[in-house]
């Protein structure tokens, strides 16, 4: 079980912005500056909730997201997109059901919080058998 | 109205979120409700698990060959793509994806038929793509009531618009005036 965050930005403010509202709620943060940053936090063996930039250098949020299903990290995370953008391109085909949610930045604390909370709480239910 | 009503809901990206306010805000109602949400099965059973939490009525998994029972709400499983038989059984497929998601919405409204008796709902929710809007074309033209969330309080307005643009869609609705219109158009389960 789980109940940490991970933010995958290259913008360092964003990273702080999320980290403060992140310890207001008492929540558990750790930042990744890029794509590959998040792939070496999830071999790991973090699982939790990623709020993943798209625009990135390099490795962008869609490619990492197929990185992260195609490495078999998927289980036992909830990926939520963060974007400066209006609504996501057809990069986001076949990638579905891999992310949950779709936040547009700049978004307000409670909004962060109280979804965070509810995925946390979502990923805090386990199956007998798992 | 019969009981045989049912009412089949399609949703992809900002689901979890969307479907938590969407029941919370239902009483009982004298319908089978059938969520399909684009999702894996990893996590199938914990969003069925969240909305548990929330809902007046049993949230479950649906199960192959299992019939819908009014006052009850079933998500369609991670993995496979549901089919309803007779309207009522459920028949879970696999097979290729449909408008690269599985479970498909399409798929799960394309396999309705002409009820009966009872009322047949179709509803689309926030999403990216248009999986749906031919299931909403379809319903419409089996007689159904069709709704659609608007574009405000979509997290992504893709399919619901697809669906609005198929011009079979009655209602255009933010979630919480969706459950209002289905308290309107269902009795409730005293």
């Amino acid at each position: 079980m789980s109940n940490r965050i991970m933010i995958v930005d290259d913008n360092e403010y964003v990273r702080g912005s999320v980290d403060i509202i992140c310890e207001s709620a008492e929540l558990d943060l750790t930042s990744a500056a890029s794509g590959a940053e998040c792939l070496e936090r999830l071999e790991s063996g973090f699982r939790g909730v990623i709020l993943m930039d798209i625009m990135m250098p390099e490795m962008d949020g869609w490619y990492t997201i197929r990185e992260i299903v195609s490495r078999g990290l998927y289980p036992g995370n909830i990926i939520v997109m963060l974007t400066g953008m209006g609504e996501p391109d057809c990069k986001m085909e076949g990638l579905q059901e891999y992310v949950s949610d779709y936040m547009t930045k700049p978004f307000g604390p409670d909004q962060l919080i109280e979804s965070l909370q509810y995925y946390l709480t979502l990923l805090s239910t386990v199956r007998n058998h798992e | 109205m019969s009981r045989n009503n049912l009412v089949v809901i399609g949703v992809s990206t900002g689901g979890p979120l969307t479907l938590k306010a969407l029941f919370a805000g239902l009483p009982p109602l004298n319908a089978a409700f059938l969520v399909v949400l684009h999702i894996t099965p990893q996590m199938d059973y914990r969003i069925a698990q969240g909305l548990a939490g929330v809902a007046s009525m049993p949230v479950v998994l649906a199960q192959d060959g299992q019939y819908l029972r009014r006052g009850n709400i079933y998500l369609a499983p991670g993995g496979f793509h549901l089919k309803l038989d007779g309207n009522q059984r459920v028949v879970l497929c696999e097979g290729a994806r449909v408008n690269y998601v599985q479970p498909a919405v399409d798929v799960t409204m394309l396999s309705l038929t002409r009820q009966l008796s009872g009322a047949m709902i179709g509803i689309v929710l926030t999403g990216m793509g248009k999986d749906g809007a031919e299931g909403i074309r379809h319903i419409k033209q089996m007689g159904g009531v069709t709704m659609a969330q608007d574009q405000q309080s979509s997290t992504i307005y893709g399919m619901p618009k697809a669906a609005v643009q198929t011009g079979a869609v009655d209602f255009v609705l933010p979630p919480n005036r969706i459950a209002g219109k289905l308290v309107e158009l269902l009795e409730a389960i005293t």
